[in-house]
């Protein structure tokens, strides 16, 4: 059965492979937001540049290649998000 | 028996608003669609059960003597469309999963309750919860969350409350069944309040929306 992000889920999603992927601590490139993000490019360049608008995320100018990290803000907005999650689950809604 | 179910619906509305203020709080910090579906339901039972309350309240101040029936009718139809949010939000879930929910099949019947407004209220209120606990039993079947056992065994209790209040409609003269309502939909309120409890009032913020 098909279950459908909803935009906060995506989100936080991307947020999340921002922050997991960034090991080496420079950054995750597009490519690896869009393969574990399940989005096509020109709808992940479009998210990218509302959440580093936002302040969720930094963006890292390479030589090439823009790569991405999750701010303070975008963590703050992780914690909030895994708590709320929590509390609507307990409703039986999903996020 | 007057001034307990007031001191119970004051706990409604206590335990409805402070539901309903996490969930708003959610919808500040995330954008929730759910959670801002939530909080409305819980806007309209805690409006719902205030009204009621100060319609008890006349009974005893007679300044607020707002014992009129159109008053508690319309406290009934707040809270009846608090528990149609309720619902509404796990329907929502439903069209999204592009799944039938199998308790919707049970709308039909509203169409044979009674003709009084109060008793259509209470018996719509009835199928909304029902509704609900069905949903929140499916939720629990795939997350396996204690919490979400809890919030249906909560709505389990406010439908037979609300049942409850369907059949004071219908026998006046038994007292007893509007005070086992309100005990049972008190119940059922305090089990929802748990995860407020459990939740951090203090909790992460994130300035202004995303």
């Amino acid at each position: 059965m098909a279950q459908y992000r909803t935009q906060v889920r995506i989100i936080a999603d991307v947020l999340s492979t921002a922050r997991d992927q960034n090991t080496e601590g420079t950054g995750v490139g597009v490519t690896t937001l869009i393969r574990k993000g399940n989005m096509s490019y020109t709808r992940m360049s479009k998210l990218l540049s509302e959440l580093v608008g936002s302040g969720l995320l930094v963006e890292l100018n390479g030589d090439k290649i823009s790569k991405y990290m999750i701010s303070e803000k975008g963590i703050q907005f992780l914690a909030a998000y895994s708590s709320f999650e929590d509390f609507a689950q307990s409703f039986g809604l999903r996020m | 028996m007057g001034q307990i179910e007031n001191i119970l619906q004051f706990i409604g509305v206590f335990v409805s608003f402070s539901i309903a203020y996490v969930s708003y709080r959610g919808v500040r910090q995330t954008q929730s669609s759910s959670l801002l579906r939530l909080a409305t339901a819980f806007v309209f039972l805690g409006f719902g059960f205030l009204v009621e309350a100060f319609a008890e309240l006349g009974q005893f101040v007679p300044a607020l003597s707002l014992t009129a029936t159109a008053v508690v009718v319309g406290g009934l139809l707040l809270e009846t469309t608090g528990y149609f949010f309720l619902a509404f939000s796990h329907a929502v879930d439903v069209v999204l999963s592009k799944r039938m929910g199998a308790a919707l099949l049970v709308f039909p019947i509203i169409s044979i309750s009674g003709t009084q407004l109060s008793n259509v209220l209470s018996i719509l209120s009835f199928y909304f919860v029902l509704y609900g606990v069905v949903e929140t039993l499916y939720s629990y079947s795939r997350t396996r969350k204690p919490d979400t056992l809890l919030i249906a065994t909560g709505l389990a209790l406010i439908g037979v409350g609300t049942f409850f209040q369907w059949l004071s409609f219908l026998y006046q003269n038994v007292g007893v069944l509007t005070l086992l309502q309100i005990i049972l939909q008190e119940m059922g309120l305090l089990m929802l309040f748990t995860p407020v409890l459990r939740f951090r009032i203090g909790g992460v913020k994130v300035d202004g929306p995303v």
